[in-house]
This record gives C-alpha cells, sequence and structure tokens, in this order.
C-alpha cells in the first residue's frame, strides 16, 4: 500500500473513501459523523482508555474502538446502532459514578465535553448510590488548579504536556479508581511553563486557570479572538470578556496560526490591561511634578512647544522614538509625523532581529520567505542563535511538533543550552557571539572558532545539502552581512531554503515595516531615493526630509550634547531598555520629552508630558508577526476612560501641528499602507476573515552593517514581556520566573 | 543529597543498570530493593533515582505509585501481610487480619509506637495451598490459625524469627498421589535441590542441547506446535504458535520473557516451578530463544516471590558459570543471556504487555494491540513471553517429542497442568495432572474430598477470573475446551472449592474487591466499574442491597464484559455475572433477612 493511496470503506452504510493510514475514527468525522471521545485528541498519542468511540466493525468478535482502528479497504463500520449507543451510554455511566455532578457551579458547565456527551448520549437517571471517591481541589500552581473529582482520568493534560510541551510537569499516580493527575513537584505543585496547555485541553472542568475559577458561566461572556501582544510569534488569544473586563484567555475555536497553542503570555498576561498602575488620564510636569491635566492641555503643550523648537532650531532637534507593540496603523501615522510634520528622520525604535537587513539580503524572493506554518512540513530545520522555547513559544511548539511527528531533522548552532536540544539531530556549540561567525565558515572562511566546531559546521553543510526543504531561523545574533552570507549559502542549497528572522514583539516586524528607521521610508525604501520620497510626497502633500536621520544611539548622543532638544517616546522604554547611564540627567537635558504609554515607565517618570494610551487588546489595526504575517486586532474592551489610542492621538496631533490627516479608522490608514507600502498588498478579505495573512519583503537596497548596539533580542523568557510584563501580576506570581532555564 | 545507601546497594544497582538496553528498565527493582534496606521510598530515594536514571521526578513517582508494595512512608520492622483474598478468606484468612488489627490496634501500613509492626491485608500471595498465609516483610508462613499466627507475631516481637515454610505447602515432592502425571514436578524431591548438578543429573539441559545441535529453529517451534501446549498462564494460546509469529527477518534484537508474575487468586503453582526446579524454566527459556533467534531474556518474577528470585539469580549464575548461558553456548555461536526482573506489586503486570511496560520501568498500564508482542513487544521488538509453567514443559517436548506430550493430555489440549486445589478440601496441594482430568476425581479423590464432611457448594476451576461451577457442573474434564464448553476457563489451574456454608455473595464480593484494587485505572469501564461492583457488593453483603441491585450487579458486569482495555474487565466480570445467575437464591435472601444468612466468618473486610 503506497502512502497515498485512498481506501474505501463502508460507515453506517455510506461509502466513504480515505486516505490510507487515516484513523477509523478520523474517517467517520470527514464525513460528518460523530464518534464521541475523550482521550483521543488528534496529534497526541492513542490511549483507546476512555471506551467511548466503541464501534461495530463487521467481522469484529467485539466493539472496537475507532481511535485505534487504522481504516481497511472494504471495511464495514457502524457507529449508530443499539449496540453501540448501549456502549457509549454505559461508558458514560461508568464516568459519572465518581464525577461530582456539580454542573451548576463548575466552571466548565455549559462548555463541557462530559455534559456534552452525556447531554446527547448518556443515561437520564443515575443509578450510583455509593459514596464518590473525594479529594479537595489542588492548587497547582498561581495559575492552574486542579479538581480531582471531575477528573475522568483521559490523560491529555498528561500527554499534551509531555508529547506537545516537551515539559512531562503532569503525571498519572496511584492506580485503579484512585488514580489521580499527579504535578511534578513533591510538594503537589507543578514547575513548569505554566503555558495552561492542560487546562485548554481538559475536557472537563478539572483542570481550571485561576482567573476564570468560579467567576462566571461561559454563556455570560463575549469572546473575541486577537493577536496576542507580547512575542512576535502572533499567536491568538480568544479572550473570554465580561462586562468590560477580561476574564481568559484560550485558544478553544483554533482561530490563529497557533492552532492548539498558548503559553503563558497569550493565555494568561492580559491582566496587566486592568493593572492599577494603568495610566488614565495625561500628564503634564508642572513645577518638577508631573500633574493631571486634560487631553486639550496636554496635546495642545506638545504641539506648541514641539512647533516652537521645530521652528527654532528645525526638525532635526527632535526624535522619535517608537514601539514593538503599537500597530501598523500608528506606526505609518507616527513616521508621517516625524518626517512630514516635524520635517525630519530622527525615527527608530528598539530593533530586536535586523528586517533591514533581512530584506536587503532577500533581494525579494520572497518565495523564500517561511510562514509559521511551513515549519511543520519542512524536512529540516536549521536554528541559529535565540531560545525560541522563551522568545518564541509558538514557533518552539511548531518545531517540536515537526520533529515529533514528522521526523523534521532539528540542528541548533548556539552559544548556550537551549531546551529544543533535546529535539535536535545536531547541536554545534559556538562562543557568545559566534553565531555570526557561522556564515563565514559556510562561505569557506574561518576566523574565531574552534577546530572542532568548524569541522562539525562542515559536516553539518554537507548534512543540509541532502535536505529537500529546509527552514533557518536565526535571531537578533545574525545582523546585515551576516545575514547576507548566511542567505548567500543557503540559497545555493540543492533544496529548497527559506528563512525566518526572528524578532521579539507583536509588532517588531511590523514597525520596521512601517519605516521606523532613521534611514528607511515605509516598505524599506532608503530616504535618499529621490524616487521612493517622491512617492511618498504625492502622498502626504508634503516633501520629505531627503537625508537620514539619526538612530537611537545617535540620539541619545545628540540629546548629550544638546542638540536634540526633544524626544517624543511612543510604547517604548529606552532608559531601560538602552540601559542609559544617569537617565534623569541624559534625558533631564531635553527641553520636552513626551512618553505615551499605558504605564509610568521609567522614560515616563521623566516625561514633560504623558499621554496615556490604549493597549493592543483595547483598539483596532493590525500587527505583523516575525515570520511577516499581517494580522487583524479585534478590540476586546474599551480602553479606561481618559485613555485613548495611539492612533487617535497622532491623529489630533497631526491635525493641531497643521498636517491634518483624513483618516477616521485604522481601516482606512491600512487602505493607504496597502496601496503604498512595498509587500503589504495584501487581501483585505483575507484579512477581515480573521487569517494570518503573510505580507512580502521588498528588495531593501543600500544596505549597511547596522552600528553595533542597535540590534539587540531582550532575550525574554516566558514569563517577562519587556516593560509589559512587569505589570502582569500572573507573569509575576510564577516562581518559575526565578528558575534558571534549564530547570524547566 | 541526603541519601546513605550502602555500598551493597550500590553494587546492586550498579548491576541492575547493567541488565537492560534501556536506562529506564531497572527502576522499579532498584525502588524495590532501596525500600528493602530504607523502609520505605523517600523522597530523596526518588529524586536520586530521577538523577541516577536521567528521569524527572515526576516519572518515578508515577512508577513508585503503581506498585502496591512500594511504601512513600515508613512501616514497622515486621511488616505483616495478610493474605484475604478467596483461598485465604475461605480458610480463616480474615480472622487473622481482624486478630492482627485488634493486636497492633494502629491504621494499616503504620507502625505500631515501638516501630516493630505494621500490617495489612494483602491480594493473593501465592499460597493458597497453604492458606491462610502471611508474609512477614519477605517470608511465607502458611497454614495458620488464629492462635499460630499470634504465636508467631509474639516469637517476632520477642526477637526469635521464625523460620519460614521452606517451600510451597501443598507440594507433596514425597507421597505424589497416584492420579498425578509428573512431568514438569518430575524433579522435586522432598527437600527442594535446585542446583544445577541435580539438574544435569536428571536429563537436565539435555533437551536444550539436542535443540541446540540436532534441530533448526523450524523444527523445534514445529514440535512445540505438535505438543498441543497452551499457554498456561490463562489464556490457554498455542506456545508453537506465538513463536511462530515471531518475524524471523527483522533487524530488531529478540526478546524472551518468562512470565512469572504469578498473581491470580487460588493459583500458586509457578512458584514450586521455579523453587524445586529452577534450570527447568531456564532450559525451556532457552530453547525458545532458540527457536526465535533471541539473545536476551528476562524472568519477570512478582515482587512479593523474593526466595524465589534469588533461587533463580543462583541457577542462572550456575548456568553462566557452567557456559549454558552467556556467549558462544557450548560452543556453537548461539548466544544467551538471561536476567531476573522482579515486579513490586500489580496483579496487572500478568498481563504480557504490562508486564513488559513495567520492565521497562513504567506503570504498568497494558499496551494497544494489535501490534502483538511477537511482533512489537520488550523496546519495542519482537518478543516472546510465555507463562513459568508453559516454558517448563518445553525441555520434556523437546526431549521425548511433541506428539508423546500430546498424547498425555486431550485433543489439542496437550500435556499435563499443574492443578492448585486451594479451599475447602482436606489436602489443599499443587499437583501434576494430565490435562482432561476429571474437577469431580480432583477434588474427590486427589484433594481428599470437601473438609469437615460437608457437601461442595462451589468450584472456582482457573483462578478467580474463571466463572464458578456449581457442585452439579463439576463433573467436567479439566482442559480448555471441555471447560470452554461448560459456560467457564480453565485459566491458571487454580481450583478453589466452596462447601455448603459458603456464602456467594461474599466469595463475589471479596473478588470484586479484589479487582477493583488491582484495576490499573486506564479504562473507564474497569476502572470506575470494579470500584462501583465493589462498593455496591460490599453494601448488599452488609445487608444494606435493594431489589434493583441485583439485576444492576449483572448489567453492571456486562457493561465491562468485552468493552475494557484489556482482559482485566472480563476477569473482573465473568465471576461476578456466574455468581449472580447461579447463586440468584442466596442474593435474595441476603435482600430478605437484611443481613448476610451464613456463619460468622462473613466479616466486612476493611474498605480500601
Amino acid at each position: 500500500m503506497t502512502p497515498n493511496s485512498t481506501i474505501s470503506l463502508s460507515v453506517d452504510g455510506k461509502q466513504i473513501a480515505v486516505p490510507a493510514g487515516t484513523l477509523l475514527i478520523e474517517a467517520c468525522k470527514s464525513v460528518g459523523i460523530e464518534v464521541p471521545s475523550f482521550c483521543y485528541y488528534p496529534g497526541l498519542s492513542l490511549q483507546a482508555a476512555c471506551r467511548m468511540c466503541l464501534v461495530e466493525i463487521e467481522k469484529a468478535p467485539k466493539l472496537q474502538t475507532a481511535c485505534t482502528v487504522v481504516v481497511q479497504p472494504g471495511m464495514v463500520a457502524r457507529t449508530n446502532t443499539p449496540q453501540v449507543h448501549a456502549a457509549r451510554k454505559a461508558m458514560l455511566e461508568f464516568l459519572l459514578t465518581n464525577h461530582p455532578l456539580d454542573c451548576p457551579v463548575c466552571d466548565k458547565g455549559g462548555e463541557c465535553e462530559l455534559q456534552d456527551m452525556t447531554f446527547r448520549y448518556g443515561a437520564a437517571e443515575s443509578r450510583f448510590v455509593e459514596i464518590k471517591e473525594h479529594q479537595p481541589e489542588q492548587r497547582f500552581s498561581p495559575v492552574v488548579y486542579f479538581d480531582y473529582p471531575r477528573c475522568i482520568l483521559c490523560f491529555r493534560c498528561v500527554r499534551v504536556c509531555d508529547e506537545a510541551m516537551d515539559v512531562k510537569a503532569l503525571g498519572v499516580g496511584q492506580r485503579g479508581v484512585h488514580s489521580v493527575i499527579i504535578p511534578n513537584q513533591p510538594d503537589g505543585t507543578l514547575a513548569c511553563e505554566e503555558c495552561g496547555m492542560c487546562i485548554d485541553i481538559c475536557p472537563v472542568g478539572a483542570l481550571l486557570p485561576q482567573a476564570y475559577r468560579y467567576k462566571t458561566r461561559p454563556w455570560e461572556v463575549k469572546y473575541v479572538a486577537t493577536p496576542c501582544t507580547h512575542c512576535g510569534d502572533g499567536c491568538k488569544t480568544t479572550l473570554s470578556v465580561r462586562q468590560h473586563e477580561i476574564i481568559r484567555g484560550n485558544n478553544r475555536d483554533k482561530s490563529g496560526i497557533n492552532g492548539d497553542f498558548l503559553c503563558v503570555k497569550g493565555r494568561y498576561a492580559f491582566d496587566f490591561v486592568s493593572h492599577p498602575a494603568r495610566l488614565r488620564q495625561p500628564l503634564l510636569r508642572q513645577n518638577g511634578q508631573l500633574q493631571p491635566t486634560t487631553w486639550e492641555e496636554a496635546l495642545r503643550t506638545v504641539a506648541t512647544r514641539l512647533k516652537e523648537i521645530v521652528e527654532r532650531v528645525g526638525g532635526d532637534a527632535v526624535g522619535f522614538i517608537g514601539s514593538n507593540h503599537t500597530t501598523n496603523e500608528e506606526n505609518y501615522l507616527f513616521q508621517r509625523l516625524a518626517r512630514v510634520a516635524i520635517g525630519t528622520n530622527n525615527i527608530d525604535h528598539h530593533r530586536t532581529a535586523d528586517y533591514a537587513g533581512f530584506a536587503a539580503a532577500l533581494k525579494g524572493e520572497t518565495a523564500r520567505l517561511a510562514r509559521t506554518r511551513d515549519l511543520l512540513q519542512a524536512s529540516a530545520i536549521l536554528l541559529i542563535g535565540n531560545d525560541p522555547t522563551h522568545n518564541h513559544p509558538l514557533l518552539a511548539y511548531h518545531i517540536r511538533d515537526a520533529v515529533r511527528h514528522r521526523g523534521a531533522r532539528l540542528y541548533i548552532i548556539n552559544h548556550r543550552w537551549i531546551k529544543l536540544e533535546r529535539q535536535a539531530r545536531q547541536v554545534i556549540r559556538v562562543p557568545e557571539g559566534g553565531e555570526a561567525a557561522v556564515a563565514e565558515v559556510f562561505r569557506g572562511q574561518s576566523r574565531s572558532l574552534t577546530p572542532d566546531t568548524l569541522s562539525a559546521l562542515r559536516v553539518l553543510q554537507e548534512t543540509l545539502r541532502k535536505e529537500r526543504d529546509l527552514i533557518v531561523l536565526f535571531g537578533a545574533e545574525l545582523t546585515g552581512r551576516a545575514i547576507a552570507r548566511l542567505m548567500n549559502w543557503g540559497n545555493q542549497l540543492p533544496g529548497v531554503t527559506r528563512y525566518i528572522a526572528l524578532g521579539d514583539y507583536a509588532n517588531s516586524r511590523g514597525a520596521a515595516d512601517m519605516g521606523l528607521f532613521p534611514d528607511r521610508l515605509p516598505g524599506y525604501a532608503r530616504v535618499e531615493d529621490d524616487g521612493a520620497r517622491r512617492r511618498f510626497k504625492e502622498l502626504y502633500h508634503h516633501p520629505l526630509p531627503p537625508r537620514g536621520g539619526a538612530n537611537v544611539r545617535q540620539m541619545i548622543q545628540a540629546i548629550v550634547s544638546g542638540r536634540m532638544l526633544a524626544l517624543y517616546v511612543v510604547g517604548a522604554n529606552p532608559v531601560k531598555t538602552f540601559a542609559l547611564p544617569s537617565p534623569a540627567k541624559t534625558l533631564g537635558g531635553l527641553e520636552l520629552l513626551v512618553v505615551q504609554d499605558l504605564f509610568l515607565t521609567e522614560t515616563a517618570e521623566l516625561a514633560d508630558v504623558v499621554l496615556p494610551a490604549a493597549c493592543t487588546y483595547e483598539k483596532e489595526g493590525t500587527v505583523t508577526n516575525t515570520c511577516g504575517e499581517l494580522q487583524q486586532l479585534k478590540r476586546a474592551v474599551d480602553p479606561p476612560a481618559g485613555v485613548r489610542s495611539d492612533f487617535e492621538i497622532f491623529r489630533l496631533l497631526l491635525h493641531l501641528l497643521g498636517h491634518p490627516v483624513s483618516f477616521r479608522t485604522p481601516e482606512s490608514v491600512l487602505e493607504e499602507i496597502r496601496q503604498h507600502v512595498s509587500g503589504y498588498d495584501v487581501s483585505f478579505a483575507s484579512l477581515l476573515a480573521g487569517q494570518a495573512v503573510p505580507t512580502s519583503l521588498p528588495a531593501a537596497t543600500g544596505a549597511v552593517e547596522p552600528e553595533s548596539g542597535l540590534i539587540f533580542s531582550s532575550d525574554d523568557s516566558l514569563f517577562t514581556s519587556g516593560t509589559l510584563g512587569r505589570y502582569s501580576e500572573v507573569l509575576n506570581s510564577v516562581h518559575e520566573r526565578n528558575l534558571p532555564r534549564d530547570r524547566l | 543529597m541526603a541519601l546513605a545507601l550502602s555500598s551493597a546497594l550500590r553494587q546492586k544497582f550498579d548491576e541492575l543498570k547493567r541488565r537492560y538496553p534501556s536506562p529506564r528498565s531497572p527502576l522499579v527493582p532498584m525502588l524495590l530493593f532501596a525500600q528493602d534496606e530504607l523502609g520505605y521510598v523517600s523522597e530523596e530515594l526518588v529524586e536520586f533515582l530521577a538523577n541516577e536514571l536521567g528521569l524527572r521526578r515526576v516519572e518515578v513517582e508515577e512508577t513508585a505509585s503503581y506498585y502496591s508494595m512500594l511504601r512513600r512512608k515508613p512501616c514497622g520492622r515486621y511488616h505483616v501481610q495478610i493474605c484475604t483474598n478467596i483461598a485465604c478468606m475461605l480458610r480463616g484468612g480474615t480472622d487473622l487480619l481482624e486478630h492482627a488489627e485488634k493486636r497492633f490496634n494502629v491504621p494499616p501500613r503504620e507502625p505500631t509506637p515501638d516501630g516493630l509492626f505494621s500490617y495489612e491485608e494483602v491480594e493473593c500471595i501465592g499460597a493458597c495451598t497453604g492458606a491462610p498465609a502471611v508474609q512477614v516483610n519477605y517470608n511465607y508462613h502458611e497454614g495458620l490459625t488464629v492462635e499460630s499466627f499470634d504465636r508467631l507475631l509474639s516469637d517476632l516481637a520477642a526477637g526469635n524469627e521464625p523460620k519460614p515454610v521452606p517451600y510451597t505447602t501443598g507440594v507433596y515432592p514425597d507421597q505424589p498421589h497416584p492420579a498425578e502425571v509428573r512431568v514438569l514436578s518430575r524433579r522435586f524431591t522432598p527437600t527442594p535441590t535446585p542446583a544445577l548438578e541435580s539438574y544435569r543429573q536428571r536429563d537436565g539441559y539435555k533437551a536444550f542441547i539436542r535443540a541446540l545441535k540436532e534441530m533448526t529453529p523450524d523444527q523445534v517451534i514445529e514440535e512445540v506446535k505438535a505438543s498441543h501446549l497452551r499457554g498456561r498462564g490463562g489464556a490457554g494460546f498455542s506456545a508453537g504458535m506465538k513463536w511462530g509469529f515471531v518475524p524471523k527477518d527483522s533487524p530488531k534484537p529478540k526478546y524472551v520473557i518468562a512470565n512469572a508474575d504469578e498473581s491470580e487468586p487460588g493459583t500458586c503453582k509457578d512458584r514450586p516451578l521455579m523453587e524445586f526446579d529452577p534450570h527447568q524454566l531456564i532450559e525451556g527459556i532457552l530453547i525458545a530463544a532458540y527457536a526465535v533467534d533471541a539473545h536476551r531474556g528476562y524472568i519477570y518474577v512478582r515482587g512479593e516471590y523474593r526466595y524465589v528470585l534469588e533461587i533463580l539469580d543462583r541457577a542462572i549464575e550456575e548456568a553462566s558459570a557452567a557456559g549454558l548461558l552467556g556467549a558462544d553456548i557450548l560452543g556453537s555461536g548461539f548466544n544467551f543471556d538471561l536476567c531476573t526482573h522482579t515486579g513490586a506489586g500489580a496483579y496487572e503486570c500478568g498481563e504480557e504487555s504490562a508486564l513488559m511496560e513495567s520492565l521497562e520501568g513504567k506503570r504498568g498500564y497494558p499496551r494497544i494491540r494489535p501490534p502483538f508482542p511477537a511482533v512489537v513487544g520488550l523496546y519495542g521488538c519482537p518478543t516472546v513471553i510465555n507463562n513459568v509453567e508453559t516454558l517448563s514443559a518445553v525441555p520434556s517436548i523437546i526431549l521425548n517429542g511433541g506428539e508423546w506430550y500430546a498424547q498425555l493430555g486431550t485433543p489439542r489440549n496437550g500435556g499435563t497442568r499443574l492443578f492448585c486445589i486451594s479451599g475447602h478440601v482436606n489436602r489443599p496441594g499443587v499437583y501434576e495432572l494430565p490435562m482432561g482430568f476429571s474437577l469431580r476425581r480432583m477434588i474427590e479423590e486427589v484433594a481428599g474430598g470437601v473438609w469437615k464432611g460437608k457437601k461442595l457448594k462451589a468450584v472456582i476451576p482457573g483462578g478467580s477470573s474463571t466463572p464458578v461451577l456449581t457442585a452439579a457442573e463439576a463433573d467436567v474434564a479439566m482442559d480448555f475446551d471441555s471447560l470452554a464448553k461448560a459456560g467457564s476457563m480453565l485459566g491458571s489451574g487454580g481450583v478453589v472449592v466452596m462447601d455448603e456454608d459458603t456464602c456467594m455473595v461474599n466469595v463475589a464480593r471479596r473478588i470484586m474487591h479484589f479487582y477493583a484494587h488491582e484495576s490499573c485505572g486506564w479504562c473507564i469501564p474497569c476502572r470506575e466499574g470494579t470500584a462501583w461492583l465493589r462498593k455496591l457488593l460490599d453494601r448488599f453483603h452488609a445487608g444494606g442491597g435493594r431489589d434493583v441491585d441485583i439485576p444492576l450487579l449483572a448489567q453492571l458486569s456486562r457493561n465491562m464484559l468485552g468493552k475494557t482495555f484489556c482482559p482485566f474487565g472480563d476477569a473482573a466480570a465473568m465471576p461476578t455475572i456466574s455468581i449472580v445467575e447461579k447463586f440468584r437464591d442466596e442474593f435474595e435472601e441476603h435482600l430478605r433477612t437484611g443481613a448476610c444468612p451464613f456463619a460468622r466468618s462473613e466479616v466486612a473486610v476493611a474498605e480500601d
């Protein structure tokens, strides 16, 4: 039987055809026949433990589990006979014997698989009159609670934690009717990645998230699936919103590229939204103190003083630092504000990957851009630098999936131990900073690496020549020329080679794409490019400054030397990110420091004007993940009273600065981006449908090696998320944030 | 790490680690041997073993908590394990338990204040023909009365350790019954002499040498097929066919496993086979290995049989020293290494795929089948797994021919069987009788008839998993096919006889206690069904029955039957269904009188 052949069989009298190797339960599902199951879960190992999927198969002496039977030619299966119905009823009756039937107070009520199955297949009455097994609820961690009596021992949680997460923090203890899910610590708690996959996969109310327990009924909440605001992977988290409050994040609707997956941040770290330290009104420095003020006053102050400085010394006395979290539309308006309203190219952001270098090296060969889900199909994956388990949890999940299910070969080059090494075929350790040197070796040169490393790399090169479909992921360790060298080598491999550049945050890629650079316009055209500038001039009805501006480091120098008098910081905390020495002194030299953020960050504390901004979950717009996939935000809750979205703020400021824009909504900005930013001419319909739509990366010309200190990853762990993460009580509450990574 | 282990134990650990191709495999033996030294499985031990074997802590915890012999808390210096399973219950095991409860006055498994004793009720310990029996630590004391039990405890308290029974009670090596046909037990001598020398003096290893030197592997398999040797563990599958399923062209290593996890209540035949004649088993394993081209084998011995494990270890050592095991055996170029492996208390590990999981250091969960072990077995490799008695029969078959062996029994039921006759008979014992021997004669003649001149009420023909027969049904030939025709099973050969005063509700109740205790918990119908039935039968027997309970018992059993992951559910359901069907009047009488109508011997066993 060839793997591609098709098998014909009969289910409930229906002739069906499915690929060889299909499990009967999946074959039934493919034609809309439900075979109930608890323990069967696609992608996890087979259990045949719950016995719910028992069906009749002709010539088999007794009922068979549809979850373990592989279809055979001519098989005749029946799922709808009195015998099958009786078996399902019997299994449910057994399951309910020790189940507490506390559905009226159980959080799972209304979305419980046991409830649904009982409704559909169960008995109307209970014949069990004995005493039930009982144990009190346990707190496995600050986020995971376990209610033993509700557990039906389907072992999904144990398997997802072990097989899909490679954590194995849950096990099964005792035996028989006393069998119980046990966490991995001797004191009955968890030490794990706290991803909460166990909670999502639990068919009943046995595993529950702390934030959601005893809060609501599932039918009372609104579900909003929107991209997560934390890392750059672009998972969708479906937020459960009740009365303007987010009380849960999960992915049960599988609405995103993350499928089943969410990490601790996507699932729980929405709580910063309602953090008490959230800024709720604009602040204005008066007599040395930040004092609450009105929006009118705050914005007028910003506009007036900016105008005054521009008129007095020119636009180049003003700098702009943008955000890795604000939307594409906001970033696009932000650069317009700098370039048009102020007339400077002094605009930059914390670059967590050299996307510009990547665009230059790619030379417009967009077929070489790998998308998130391509990882699942690759025959081989080469990972240089980065620690995806922490920096890119979804990509790590997909990589593990590819290795586990498809036997993909993973090769790792890193200066430190990373958890994915457990899946790797080969690991090459390089000295710190040695990742960039690897590309030189690949091109036949060698510099700083030891002979052992060099020979290992040569072997790896030969190995990779045999791969049919390779995806290369590289972290911020590789920039400019190193990326170009790597791709020069990779593009010459006999098989298909595609790439992913790894950047840190939800819209790091978008910030680059939208031109938050001193030397590049939206779409990576250089500011010196007359044609590109002309196009934007026609669009903005205003010329753009022709010379490159200052990058973040240069801005800081300019502030210190007194050449820069005003700085406008949006959704960034340069004091921390760039570790400014004596920040009060440095930034104190400014005539005007404007900070637009959610919280009073170290940078905001020094500001003259603080503008409280809405967060990702409170607004519309689009973000682009590290693989270049564009997704639309869905507003889950309204911003707190007194808080405005960055979009609104920019719009108002542009108006006050005398450069009004006609956009009423972020969507109208997106329309302009689609038409005028290279790579963003995507299908609007797909975007509206909630898909992650691939953008392409235009050929960026004139790449130069970026100055050192401009491109670096924050190397956030699973439990940190830049400045934002500090305002998540959940992330702060889990003890694992203090464990070294190799202990997780 | 604050864990002090003796150097002997560390040496043992090192030796154990060398026995297996997989680092996790020695986990269960290491836990048990360490517990022997430390008194219990401490948290330090769990972490130590996790480190030692490269496991996560929770994986050690999962495994440790599965096996009932492993304790997470200290117990007394003398841990008194009282069997109250069916064979022992019928002869006063419950009285011993009650006595212990009174004498020690502490909860089960907890040490007395002086730290000297602890006790617990245990499931069948394979001393059915010496019932009632207890184990003090690993020592067997059989044929006890409350008085002799009390003396035993007093002796222990006084620092005198009474000698344990030297071998399985009820093996009559010096006075075989005239009806016996001693093939497997022909070397049993009044004092067990399990040494290689005496074995070789009586045809020992001749069969293996003949196979090795004169026969092809296929010829060996054909001979075993011709013998109609059927699995003695209970399922009765043809041993020769099983061997024949092993793929010849597999690039993977192949394994032979002897299943010595004897724990079917009422069964104690593998124990004497190993204590009296361990080399016969080793020779059988060698022949099987030669037949399927395996180069490594394990004898999985239930944890309670510690002294048997030691006998086997010595025998393996002897055989290795004599060049009968190891590399290039007798210059033939054939290599085979054999090791013992101890379990730690889990009936389910007698199921062949669960046994392999256990041997791999995991919880004893059965595996999805197909694939069957012959194709995908231990470590995912082709594996022959047979019961001790099955393998012990192989040397005689090779020596005397399959035909000869087949003719000892009835058609398609070759050879002899070691029947363990326990319960209410005058002469309980392990008797080797031809297949097809009359059950009635077995009870009346061989075992000396029902005790105290009482009438026969019922008999379990093949271990507690087999449907019970009434006195009227006892005229049946004891072979696989005849018993199947009679609506029961030959099973493991554990014949448990019950007299007219036996409460069959209590029998059903005690049987279900066993299955509920031993259910691995993997699948829903078995896990929940056995526990439900246990509670129901407890209540019913104590006088709390309802009209609806009688049909409910049968319905719940049927809801398990044929629907569980492994045959365990059937094993729990079948006896229950048969007892409810055949002794319905006793259930009705319990209902009518609101109490157990039988003698005081029926006292509810403590909830577990």
